[in-house]
């Protein structure tokens, strides 16, 4: 982007498992995909699809006790962070990339002040007194425009709303100037105009720092508006990855297109007794990741499917400029468009 | 907050006085008769009697109530049957002893029960959980007189590094007083570490799956950080709960302690109170002791408001 050599992100073929009563559940099964500095890249799917896991996973914050990354790389700036010591991993983890979560509600610490909070994170990692540390942690409060800044810093978090609990958090995870933002689901849990004032600051952050986002999301809207590239994750497997104009111009994977139907639209005309056509929902259920996957993990909900997708899984194609797919059916899917 | 305080101060007067009524009618209703104690064994029932008027007993049991009661609002708490001594002198006397114990006891108790809760509750399920929490498990069902003398056999008999019993006040020079102290403490303490360190690795188990402590973690802070500050300080109202809980425990364990270690404090006053059938050192003791536990209890109460922001009184 500014002409940095290479990504500043590189995730290849990623496993990450957790050891369940029920047996090993595979929740990310041979992920891979690039950040580019300083771009927004969305992950796409749908609950339980891994996407969550992959972004802990970056961070190596997958519970030891139950879960762990067992095979493939994960390079930030060229360096393998798999293999680097819990310490390094500490010294990286909201410095260099720093995650905001969901629930703003509870991802704040009920019983520190605001300012206590974004400030450590400064002291950990710059290496600046208590003092700097809150100035620092103002400067972050007026950043992401909370009014009264000041006041705020002495301020717990049940004393402020869930917008701005999430400024709070959005503050925190850019006050040591990171590189890499990794946002899970940031406006999930908020009211849809607090949404769209999230999502403008953080791209509006972004532009000004040059941090690079990871956007997890189910949200094909806000994918739409914010990122610029997407991969669509479908149990536990990257399906789709396209520019993000691409993706919506002639999503190439079934189900893709099956995400895309369910998004109600309103410029679908209704008919003369008033009714719109019914939203298309995808059939089926996810599969059970305890149970090791043969071909295409979509094969059995894909109205595409042929015997060799549920036989030999598809290999991810590039389907020209930059838009790669994992479908042994692409061309009869295009077709049908 | 002060007015909250205050209010609680004045809440604590209606306890007292049921408490006071029920300790005197209590006693009266109990067997035993000091008069009988006083006149001796062989004391014919004419003597008793002359004894009984002495003391004033003979009177009405509501009248009697009502003599003391208005000596108390005047902070007279009678004189004991026996020594003559006003009750107060008593207490005082004894009081020392019995407060440098508790708050030693309660020291040692914290001090070693907070560390392993949060270490248990860290490694919980590891080996260190395990043997951490089964010592713990050890010293909750051992009897306090029984740990004492094992306490004192080696400490003091074998290894010669402590007193065996006895008690130094504090007058008399700083060391002394913490020596005489050590092992009554580490004898008492043992039980209420068991009882906090439970609950202090149970609450942080709960707090530490919690998103903030995810948020935490994810922002790199040292584990110390993360354990002593984000999470121990979100487990501190059960934890605090718990300790206020074994300070009213300890006033009664303190009874057996100080006879063991044959230390002179408000303990040993009462057994030998309750045995004479003392009526105005009993009931005197027994005031003393309920406020206490009434004074702990607003404490702990107060206490919450400055681990957790949003309890306001």
């Amino acid at each position: 982007m500014n002409g940095n050599p290479g990504p500043i992100l590189e995730v290849r073929d990623l496993h990450t498992q957790f050891s369940t009563l029920d047996g090993v559940v595979r929740a990310v099964d041979g992920v891979s995909f690039d950040v580019a500095r300083g771009e927004t890249l969305g992950i796409v799917g749908e609950s339980g699809c891994g996407k969550s896991v992959t972004a802990m996973s970056i961070l190596r914050l997958i519970p030891p006790e139950t879960g762990r990354i067992s095979s493939g790389s994960i390079k930030f700036e060229g360096e393998e962070l798999t293999t680097l010591s819990e310490e390094e991993m500490k010294r990286l983890r909201g410095h260099r990339i720093s995650m905001i979560f969901q629930e703003p509600m509870t991802s704040l610490n009920p019983v520190l002040t605001v300012g206590t909070q974004i400030a450590e994170n400064v002291v950990r990692h710059l290496g600046v007194s208590w003092k700097a540390g809150r100035e620092r942690a103002f400067e972050m409060l007026d950043l992401v425009r909370i009014a009264d800044a000041r006041r705020r810093l002495d301020e717990y978090p049940h004393q402020l709303s869930g917008g701005m609990r999430q400024r709070v958090m959005i503050a925190m995870a850019l006050s040591c100037d990171p590189q890499v933002l990794i946002a899970d689901e940031p406006t999930t849990a908020l009211d849809v105009t607090i949404q769209a004032q999230i999502l403008d600051l953080m791209i509006e952050l972004k532009e000004k720092t040059g941090t690079a986002i990871v956007l997890i999301t189910h949200d094909l809207g806000v994918v739409a508006e914010t990122t610029e590239r997407v991969v669509v994750m479908y149990a536990g497997r990257k399906v789709e990855q396209a520019p993000v104009e691409a993706l919506f111009e002639e999503p190439l994977h079934p189900y893709t297109r099956g995400l895309m139907g369910a998004i109600p639209r309103l410029d679908v005309e209704a008919d003369a007794a008033g009714t719109r056509p019914r939203l298309q929902e995808i059939p089926g259920l996810v599969p059970i990741l305890t149970q090791p996957i043969i071909g295409c993990a979509f094969a059995p909900r894909c109205g595409f499917a042929t015997d060799r997708c549920r036989s030999e899984r598809p290999p991810l194609v590039d389907a020209g400029a930059g838009h790669l797919v994992a479908c042994w059916e692409v061309d009869r899917v295009r077709r049908a468009a | 907050m002060t007015a909250y305080i205050v209010r609680r101060l004045f809440a604590t007067l209606p306890v007292m006085a049921v408490v006071a009524l029920f300790v005197f009618f209590l006693l009266r209703f109990a067997p035993g008769d000091p008069a009988a104690i006083i006149a001796g064994e062989d004391a014919t029932s004419e003597a008793i009697e002359a004894v009984r008027a002495k003391l004033g007993l003979d009177r009405p049991m509501v009248e009697q109530f009502f003599v003391w009661v208005t000596q108390l609002v005047r902070g007279d708490m009678g004189v004991s049957i026996f020594s003559n001594l006003p009750v107060t002198r008593l207490i005082s006397q004894r009081l020392e002893p019995t407060v440098a114990l508790t708050l030693s006891t309660l020291f040692v108790a914290v001090a070693m029960a907070i560390p392993i809760g949060v270490l248990a509750a860290w490694k919980v399920r590891k080996w260190v959980d395990r043997v951490v929490m089964g010592f713990a498990v050890l010293g909750f069902a051992m009897p306090v007189f029984v740990l004492a003398y094992v306490l004192i056999y080696f400490f003091a008999v074998q290894w010669q590094m402590l007193p065996v019993q006895g008690y130094q006040p504090i007058a008399q020079g700083f060391w002394p007083f913490v020596e005489s102290l050590i092992l009554p403490s580490l004898a008492l303490g043992i039980t209420y570490m068991a009882l906090i360190a439970r609950t202090t690795r149970a609450s942080m188990l709960e707090v530490l799956s919690q998103d903030y402590i995810r948020t935490a973690n994810s922002k790199g802070l040292a584990t110390d950080r993360v354990l002593l500050l984000h999470a121990l300080k979100n487990a501190a109202v059960p934890i605090v709960t718990v300790i206020g809980i074994g300070i009213a425990l300890l006033i009664s364990g303190v009874v057996i302690t100080e006879t063991v270690f044959n230390i002179p404090g408000l303990g040993r006053l009462t057994v030998d109170a309750v045995l004479k059938r003392d009526y105005p050192v009993v009931q005197g003791l027994i005031l003393v002791f309920a406020g206490a536990k009434v004074l702990v209890n607003l404490i702990i109460d107060i206490s919450y408001a400055f681990l957790d922001p949003r309890i306001r009184y």
